[in-house]
């Protein structure tokens, strides 16, 4: 078996020469320190990412994007596919353990500063990702054309209609008309498997590319302590195979999660009706949308929603910005500021989430 | 791996653990690769059944029929009358929940578990039924025919 | 002291004749009238009203003490001459509606709110001039010759009232200015029935048209409030049917109406207040009420219960039961007391009414069919439960079986279109309609089976996949263990 690996390596090395590659990877240590655990959180982010777009591409072959047929579609799936329900359960799960571990990660990221000169660029890139994963799940959660999810829909792109000047034509861009109609399912449904995929895929080749070429970021105090006491471990076996591990456990969680608690169906959407009670947003908006209900109509002479909009762009447009405007990491420097806040908007979002799910 | 330092108990936990861990990557991938083809092979009812909403096209639907629709999970009854208009009714009877059907011959919908019948407005006209029938609204896209829900 | 004695009685046989004419009639309008021979004044004298003392002027006003024309007929007393319209009525209102005249004065115990009641009645509706009521007291009561309607010379008592209502009532060109729509046959059929018949020959116990219609409260049919309204009716017949007392003599049971109020179809209509079900007179007729001759029944049954009675016109039972004399329908059904039927009618165990003429040793044929026919459709009901239940089960377990359940009606269907094939008493013709739904619930047991099985694989299956995967999991965390410890001696 062994000799046929090699024999097979040797083949391709003579035409791609692989051993630069080979020797670049063996010599890659991963830093052991006391918060060397979130280094983990990439990998999985990526390997729910994988998860997505293999189930994904399964369930594009079941799924039909039309108004008559989506929703029976999915019933169909779940009930007259085999392990339909399988792969639909996963898929949803998955979407949000995406989000919550994409956003673990960006959270480790942010308090160890590894966003500091010299990787400015991958975090952009993640950032970038990570609003597409907010797109993702905001275009996924309308395929099935549940009753839910239409309502949400609406209430969502509604809101990106309330901004000033650009809002009105954002909203008609995303629903493909004056109201969420089956123009806006196929929209979404573009969006979706083609238009984010596509996206995505480069932001991520780009990430990932930086990361193997600039190695893993220390903590700044890990960095500035002297060099015998740093621990490392190599990249390969090491840091891989536990890596690996991680992805089996969340693989478990997955399918347990499927089983017992499978996503929900609930009723065809149906344009004519009243929306029923109950309509909220997926737990990642629910943090923004519970904001939103806080701030009074009328704010001196802005728009009381057009406020909180505005401000949530400010706040994520500083979020995005952070390595260009904290320079006392840059140099090497701790910086409270950066760690006071982080722990405010991580509080922030709890709570109000919290809130969000009680009322 | 280096294997000289080893001594030969270590040795053996060494090879048992191989084999533990190729035995299980191997039935992993048949636990993955197993639903993944079941999955891909096509059920016996090989598509998704036209229903509900979707009730075909105005050409297909000849003059004074009607057919049974599945519009969720309760029946409706599309009626093209004679004189060409659509008109779509909830086919449970409102006496003891039959379904109805459109009786050519009497120019009515009619409820064969108890005789009941009902004008093609929906109202209950004679027999047992209690009250007219839940009406429909019938949406005309082009050719496409689809029932909705009377709002 | 004689004269003490003589002076009361002296003032007696003074007084006494002031009193006797104080007590005599003052009528002079009547004295008048009398000798100038008008048809009023004969028959005034027979007026109940003339009995109580009512002078001509309690009604045309006037002064009846009078002698002369002028000062009797004098408008500044009060005289308005014949009423016309509405003034008719409330001439007699002046005193029928007055508390203080008709007790205090004249101790009656008459109602006094006849005239606010016709006016709210059809009666009271306004009449083709557009001036007054269409019916006024004299209508019905005549004007001079008035008598208790307790009398047999009254126009409203029993024997009377049919002509008296037939004055309009069956005029064609009369009733076409009101009601076009209003039969005015009501009598003649009135006379074919058994009231009818009877009280031409004198009955006054029998039902006339003022005991259903009321007197003065009388309402359209169609009106809520009407004693013949659906709803109504029933009482309005059991206020004669249903007294045991007032019956005595007419050798016919008085437990219709509470036979019937337990009765499927008086529940529907006097519990469930739904008028497509019948009342006494959608089966006896209204007017020309008698019950229905045996022959009869199931045509009566069946201008309602149109299946039944078609299939059963066909069945082997319509000449068994004509050769009998069996009532049709009612020979198993019943006829006032009709409780909803179940599936326990059908068979031959003791309680069944198939029992009832079908044994083993007698009317065999028939006997082997409902044995047959009842152990179909009790297999059906158990069929259909057992795939109700299986369904029911999957759906709380949360898995996706709304087809099924679909599907499942036409199960139900077919047991409920069966009861109604159970008439044409045809083994073959049962079967069939029993088998489609059986194999319906046969289809939707298995795939409610089948949702309860995977539900149990997907546990099993997850139970095998978490092994395996700890087992991975294990085996590839000690083999990290292991790499690290040699690079560790390594080192």
């Amino acid at each position: 078996m062994t000799k046929l690996w090699i024999k097979l390596y040797r083949w391709v090395n003579e035409r791609v020469h692989l051993e630069d590659l080979v020797e670049f990877l063996g010599k890659k240590y991963v830093p052991v320190h006391s918060h060397s655990v979130w280094y983990y959180f990439g990998g999985v982010s990526l390997f729910l990412f994988i998860i997505q777009v293999v189930t994904g591409i399964l369930l594009l072959l079941y799924y039909k994007g039309s108004e008559q047929l989506a929703f029976e579609s999915i019933q169909f799936i779940m009930s007259k596919v085999e392990f339909g329900w399988l792969i639909r359960s996963i898929h949803s799960w998955a979407a949000n353990l995406f989000v919550l571990s994409a956003m673990i990660h960006m959270f480790s990221v942010y308090f160890t500063k590894a966003y500091r000169n010299p990787r400015e660029m991958t975090w952009l890139t993640g950032m970038l990702m990570f609003f597409l994963a907010l797109g993702f799940g905001f275009s996924g959660y309308l395929l099935p054309w549940n009753e839910l999810a239409f309502f949400a829909t609406k209430v969502g792109t509604d809101i990106a209609g309330v901004l000033p000047i650009i809002g009105e034509p954002i909203m008609i861009f995303l629903r493909g008309g004056e109201e969420v109609t089956g123009a806006t399912l196929s929209r979404f449904f573009g969006f979706h498997v083609a238009v984010l995929p596509g996206i995505f895929t480069v932001l991520l080749g780009i990430h990932l590319i930086l990361v193997q070429r600039q190695g893993m970021s220390e903590p700044i105090d890990v960095e500035n302590s002297q060099t015998a006491e740093r621990k490392t471990m190599p990249f390969f076996p090491n840091f891989l195979l536990r890596d690996l591990l991680f992805w089996l456990l969340v693989l478990n969680l997955l399918a347990i999660l499927a089983v017992f608690f499978p996503w929900e169906l609930g009723k065809k959407a149906d344009l004519f009706a009243p929306a029923p009670a109950g309509i909220r947003p997926e737990w990642y908006f629910m943090f923004m949308f519970q904001t939103l209900k806080y701030i009074p109509a009328q704010l001196w002479i802005v728009d009381g929603e057009v406020f909180g909009i505005m401000a949530f762009g400010i706040a994520g447009l500083l979020w995005t910005l952070v390595p260009f405007w904290d320079r006392k990491s840059s140099r090497g420097e701790k910086n409270l500021l950066i760690t006071y806040s982080g722990m405010f908007a991580v509080m922030y979002i709890i709570i109000l989430t919290i809130l969000g799910w009680r009322s | 791996m280096n294997e000289h330092n080893a001594s030969p108990r270590e040795q053996g936990k060494r090879d048992f653990l191989k084999y533990v861990l190729g035995g299980g990557l191997f039935a992993w991938v048949v636990s993955i690769v197993y639903p993944l083809l079941a999955y891909l092979t096509p059920p016996k009812q090989a598509e998704v059944e036209v229903n509900s909403v979707k009730a075909g096209k105005l050409s297909e639907i000849e003059r004074d029929t009607g057919t049974i629709v599945r519009f969720g999970n309760k029946p409706v009854i599309l009626v093209r009358t004679a004189s060409g208009e659509m008109r779509a009714f909830s086919a449970t009877c409102t006496h003891l929940d039959c379904t109805v059907q459109y009786q050519k011959d009497m120019g009515v919908i009619w409820c064969a578990c108890h005789n009941g019948k009902y004008d093609l407005n929906g109202r209950n006209v004679s027999g047992p039924p209690p009250r007219p029938l839940d009406e429909f609204k019938v949406i005309l896209q082009g050719e496409e025919v689809s029932i909705s829900k009377n709002a | 002291m004689e004269i003490i004695r003589t002076i009361p009685m002296l003032l007696l046989c003074l007084l006494l004749p002031l009193m006797a004419s104080s007590q005599s009639r003052v009528d002079q309008c009547l004295t008048c009238h009398e000798t100038l021979g008008d048809k009023p004044s004969e028959l005034f004298r027979r007026d109940v009203h003339f009995q109580k003392g009512v002078s001509c002027a309690g009604c045309h006003g006037g002064d009846a003490s009078a002698e002369e024309m002028e000062q009797a007929m004098a408008t500044e007393k009060g005289f308005i001459g014949v009423p016309k319209g509405d003034g008719i009525s409330n001439a007699c209102a002046r005193c029928h509606s007055n508390a203080t005249i008709m007790v205090k004065q004249f101790n009656s115990t008459l109602p006094r709110n006849q005239l606010e009641v016709l006016s709210a009645s059809v009666h009271g509706k306004l009449s083709t001039t557009g001036k007054e009521h269409i019916a006024q007291c004299t209508t019905c009561h005549d004007a001079h010759g008035i008598v208790s309607t307790k009398e047999p010379g009254s126009p409203v008592f029993p024997l009377n009232v049919t002509k008296t209502c037939a004055k309009c009532h069956a005029d064609a060109a009369f009733m076409r200015m009101y009601n076009p729509a209003l039969p005015i046959d009501q009598l003649d059929k009135y006379r074919a029935s058994v009231h009818g018949m009877k009280n031409a020959h004198g009955d006054v116990k029998v039902a006339a048209c003022a005991s259903c219609h009321g007197s003065h409260d009388i309402r359209s049919a169609s009106d809520v409030k009407s004693r013949v309204y659906a709803l109504n009716l029933p009482t309005t017949c059991g206020a004669c049917h249903a007294n045991a007392k007032y019956m005595k003599g007419y050798r016919i049971p008085t437990d219709q109406v509470k036979r019937f109020s337990s009765s499927v179809h008086g529940k529907a209509l006097l519990e469930k207040h739904d008028l497509g079900a019948p009342a006494c007179n959608d089966c006896h007729g209204n007017h020309g009420a008698a019950p229905p001759g045996v022959e009869s029944i199931s045509k009566v049954c069946g201008t309602c219960h149109a299946l039944n009675a078609t299939l059963f016109a066909s069945s082997p039972h319509k000449k068994a039961f004509d050769k009998r004399r069996l009532p049709e329908c009612e020979t198993c059904h019943g006829y006032h007391e009709i409780v909803a039927a179940t599936d326990d009618l059908l068979g031959v165990s003791p309680e069944a009414t198939c029992s009832r003429c079908h044994r083993e040793n007698q009317n065999a044929k028939g006997y082997l069919a409902a044995k047959t026919m009842r152990h179909l459709i009790d297999s059906l009901e158990s069929s259909e439960k057992r795939a109700d239940s299986l369904v029911a089960d999957a759906e709380q377990k949360g898995m996706e079986v709304s087809e099924a359940r679909f599907k499942l009606r036409d199960a139900r269907q077919a047991r409920l279109q069966s009861r109604t094939m159970v008439h044409a008493f045809n083994e073959e013709k049962f079967r069939e309609v029993i088998g489609a739904g059986l194999n319906v619930s046969s289809i939707v047991a298995g795939e409610g089976q089948a949702a309860v099985d995977e539900y149990f694989f997907r546990r099993w299956g997850l139970g095998v996949a978490t092994l395996i995967i700890t087992i991975v999991a294990g085996s590839l965390y000690l083999t990290i263990r292991m790499i690290e410890k040699t690079q560790e001696r390594q080192k």
